[in-house]
């Protein structure tokens, strides 16, 4: 059977009929021009006119045979070599998908158990003359004999790393596309849909296709604990539920050991619960739905960060800030004491408003920057604004406030904007307010948001937000500055702040800046792994033009083939200089000829 | 009307010029009396030798008709002049097929006919001014005129009348006008064939092989336009013959080579099979000027016809 590396070319197959054409185009009825002597000229051709005839369908026929060579040639056609045993010494790559989807278990098997009974197939059909390279889901290409490939095969187990089946064929061309001897690239997956992604590597290409349907599941997408950090209590987090199932199912949530009342999660939905922060420090929380038939998904983990309610002071006649302040007391959220200023800059951290008197700005820049805070109250504004929608609060009417100007560079710390000028920034341990909590100043002190949000300055903000990253394992995860050193549950590992870092394995990881935990690094299954669903056969020849599926059943006799098929490429190419010197000669012939 | 003497001779200029400077009779006797000044003799031979007078001699004049007697007694030089018979009966055959009526180049050069019929008028005038009874077909596919064979000037001034009213018709059948003629010549003498020859050679052949066993003298003026020599011509030509519509599509630049050669070759054929039968045969372009075409007719190492 023939195929063809590069189909799209077939396109141009009605090209072939362009000779016909022309021939037809230049057959149109010439000028007639009366002549007595046509006897002569009847004379003339009749002994030349066969053979005239015969060279000029001889030349239609080779004008024809020579595009349709070029078109075939550009296609890429390939054929199977019929007859011969085994198959010529070959490179190939096996791509085995050992992605987290593979632990998924069909009919009391593992996908990976069938991709890996494939792949001992294709290593068993492969000989000593053979280049073999193994790409696994960590993404690294490993060529071996072939005792050791069948060894690291059957060792193999489904890792937490998604593999992008795109990439895996662009890494295996970079390896194949200099090999002097016939090429291909075997793809051994689940196919799942999501690890789908376009590659044309010019290459022949067999993948095979799963025979059983995937297993109907259910996992934890999303574990999402809020801002961070948490005050003794009631917190919140916000768990999602994906996969194909489309069932509800238990979940379970849990704070440390600590589990909380059963939820109930529905596929899709976002489900908010509440948990009780525990005493301060780091604590893991884990989301978990009852096991399925695919494990990998089922539990999901992130860190959270405790700390005690603010010790604060504040200005009695301050009315609006006192009222929202002793809210907060009454409500176990504030305890007096002096660790938070709340409405002047104190020695400690701040929350800042304008001064009541204007003509204590320009003291009160001076005190910031003896702070080293690169932020200043400017010039007043009086216009009326409002507040531009963000994580912190909503949209508030603003009539009077002082522009908040950076002197330290590109600015940092904003956290609410007027018209898309700063109006809440933070550095360190101080917080600076555009606008006094006055209705003269604001809607804000009247509004139902504000003790929240003083709640969150004084609890949150003014007190430094720690870090809480996440990622995937095997993804790469961008390290803070300060960070020299990742905790796992059982090793650390040194890092460079600033550089990217790859976590191993699924789980919670410390931060740590020398003896100090500055941050939290949640690393879970990336939620695609939790949608099943394979790819149909349509879709990946869509994605990988030229590609030969076939069922897993089938790969023995499918890999090998490009050893096993002759490339015609090269004889269509010598085909067609032959066919051009020919039309050449003819055309010549037939103009002595004539 | 540019004169026999004169600076431009009528018979040495280009046929289509000539023919632009007047009607057919008037100049067919300029080119005629040119054609025949240009002979440095005097043509008129007579079959006869009956003494008429003696005259001057002149230069040009033939040696032996010096009278030497009379040179004897007055020490002068005179030639004998006599009387001459008419004993030679020519008849013009004339092709007047569709096939003849075409010019390479109609702007500047005689069809075929019209240089046909201005060379058969020529003729008949030298053959007149001869004493020699002079007749005339016309042909296409069927006998169009006849005129027996005469002497007089009044019966060339009717074989310039019938050519002047000849029009060219469409096929060609020349045997039956050839054998026609032996009916008109009862007793030997010139037939006088002008045609293009597109026509069929076997039975054409045949008919001038059968005047030629008759006794007859037969010459053949085979009229060739230039453009029938050479192709030429943009890239793709319908070639289509105006008397059968047969048509031929051909490159002329592919063709030019090999079609030059097949005409050379029926040339060739033409005159081997025709010198073979005692017959004469000229190929003649119709850009030939009419005195070199009479002089190749009628001039013979001999003398004239």
């Amino acid at each position: 059977m023939i195929g063809f590396l590069h189909p799209a070319w077939l396109w141009a197959l009605p090209a072939v009929g362009l000779p016909l054409v022309l021939h037809l185009v230049a057959r149109r009825q010439p000028p007639t021009v009366p002549f007595p002597a046509v006897r002569y000229l009847q004379q003339v051709t009749r002994d030349h006119q066969r053979r005239l005839k015969l060279q000029h369908w001889l030349l239609l026929l080779v004008r024809t045979l020579l595009v349709l060579a070029l078109v075939l040639a550009a296609a890429g056609p390939t054929v199977a070599r019929d007859g011969l045993a085994g198959h010529a010494p070959a490179s190939l790559v096996l791509i085995l998908d050992n992605s987290p989807s593979s632990g998924a278990v069909t009919g009391g098997t593992p996908a990976l158990e069938r991709l890996r009974r494939a792949a001992r197939e294709v290593l068993d059909k492969a000989t000593a003359e053979d280049a073999i390279w193994l790409l696994t889901a960590d993404g690294v290409a490993r060529r071996a004999p072939i005792e050791r490939l069948r060894a690291t095969v059957d060792s193999l187990v489904p890792t937490e790393i998604r593999l992008d089946l795109g990439g895996a064929l662009a890494v295996a061309r970079d390896i194949l596309v200099n090999e002097a001897r016939p090429a291909e690239i075997v793809v051994l997956s689940d196919l799942q849909a999501t690890a789908l992604s376009p590659a044309d590597v010019a290459l022949p290409v067999v993948v095979g296709v799963p025979d059983l349907v995937p297993p109907a599941n259910l996992g934890v997408a999303a574990l999402d604990p809020g801002p961070q950090p948490w005050s003794p209590g009631a917190n919140r987090v916000r768990v999602q539920l994906l996969g194909d199932s489309g069932r509800s199912s238990p979940m379970a949530l849990l704070i440390g050991n600590r589990a909380s009342r059963p939820q109930l999660g529905t596929v899709g939905a976002v489900v908010e619960a509440r948990l009780d922060a525990p005493t301060p420090g780091w604590w893991p929380v884990t989301a978990e739905v009852d096991a399925d038939e695919f494990r990998a998904d089922d539990r999901r983990s992130t860190l959270v960060r405790v700390v005690p309610v603010a010790r604060a002071q504040w200005d009695p006649a301050d009315h609006y800030l006192d009222a929202a302040a002793v809210t907060l007391r009454a409500g176990g959220r504030l305890v007096d004491g002096t660790e938070v200023t709340l409405g002047w800059l104190g020695p400690g951290a701040s929350v800042v408003p304008p001064p009541a008197d204007l003509a204590a700005v320009g003291s009160l820049n001076r005190a910031l920057e003896r702070r080293g805070v690169p932020w200043r109250f400017g010039g007043p504004v009086a216009q009326p604004q409002r507040t531009d929608s963000g994580p912190l609060l909503g949209p508030t009417a603003v009539t009077r406030r002082f522009r908040l100007v950076n002197t330290g560079g590109a600015p940092r710390g904003v956290e609410a904007t007027v018209g898309g000028d700063p109006w809440i920034v933070r550095s360190g341990n101080v917080v600076l307010v555009g606008s006094r909590f006055d209705p003269a100043w604001s809607a804000l002190p009247t509004s139902a948001g504000f003790v929240p949000l003083v709640d969150a300055l004084a609890n949150r903000l003014v007190r430094g937000e720690q870090a809480l990253l996440t990622g995937a394992p095997g993804g790469p995860i961008l390290m803070p500055d300060a960070v020299d050193q990742v905790q796992g549950a059982s090793r650390a590992w040194s890092v460079e702040g600033g550089a990217a870092w790859r976590a191993p394995a699924s789980g919670v990881y410390y931060l740590r800046s020398g003896a100090d935990t500055v941050g939290g690094l949640a690393v879970n299954l990336d939620p695609r792994e939790s949608d099943l669903t394979p790819a149909t056969r349509g879709e990946v020849r869509a994605l990988w033009p030229g590609a030969r599926v076939v069922p897993l059943a089938d790969i023995r006799a499918a890999a090998f083939a490009a050893g096993a098929r002759g490339h015609l490429r090269g004889p269509l190419l010598v085909l067609a200089l032959l066919l051009g010197l020919t039309e050449v000669a003819l055309a010549s012939l037939r103009r002595k000829s004539a | 009307m540019a004169t026999t003497h004169g600076a431009a001779r009528l018979d040495l200029l280009d046929p289509f010029e000539v023919s632009q400077l007047g009607g057919l009779e008037v100049v067919t006797e300029g080119l005629v009396e040119g054609f025949l000044a240009g002979l440095h003799r005097s043509p008129r031979r007579g079959f006869s030798v009956e003494f008429a007078e003696h005259r001057m001699y002149q230069p040009g004049d033939e040696l032996r008709y010096i009278d030497w007697k009379l040179l004897g007694r007055k020490d002068r030089l005179y030639v004998k002049q006599f009387e001459e018979e008419t004993n030679l009966r020519a008849m013009v055959v004339l092709d007047s097929s569709g096939s003849m009526d075409w010019s390479g180049a109609p702007e500047s050069r005689l069809s075929k006919f019209d240089y046909a019929r201005r060379l058969a008028a020529a003729l008949a005038l030298v053959l007149v001014r001869q004493r020699d009874a002079t007749g005339l077909v016309v042909f296409d596919d069927a006998v169009r005129a006849v005129l027996p064979p005469k002497a007089s000037r009044a019966h060339w001034l009717r074989v310039v009348a019938t050519l002047a009213m000849a029009a060219p018709g469409h096929l060609t059948a020349a045997a039956p006008a050839l054998q026609g003629v032996v009916e008109k010549l009862r007793r030997r003498g010139l037939v006088v064939f002008i045609s293009d020859l597109l026509l069929d050679q076997a039975p054409a052949l045949h008919a001038l092989k059968f005047l030629r066993h008759r006794g007859h003298a037969v010459l053949v003026l085979h009229l060739l336009d230039p453009a029938e020599l050479e192709l030429d011509g943009p890239a793709e030509v319908r070639y289509e013959d105006p008397e059968s519509a047969a048509a031929v599509v051909l490159r002329p630049r592919d063709w030019a080579e090999v079609y030059s050669r097949t005409v050379n070759e029926v040339v060739s054929g033409w005159r081997h099979a025709l010198r073979r039968e005692g017959i004469r045969y000229h190929p003649i372009r119709t850009d030939l000027p009419f005195g070199r075409a009479l002089r190749e007719a009628l001039v013979r190492p001999g003398g004239v016809a």
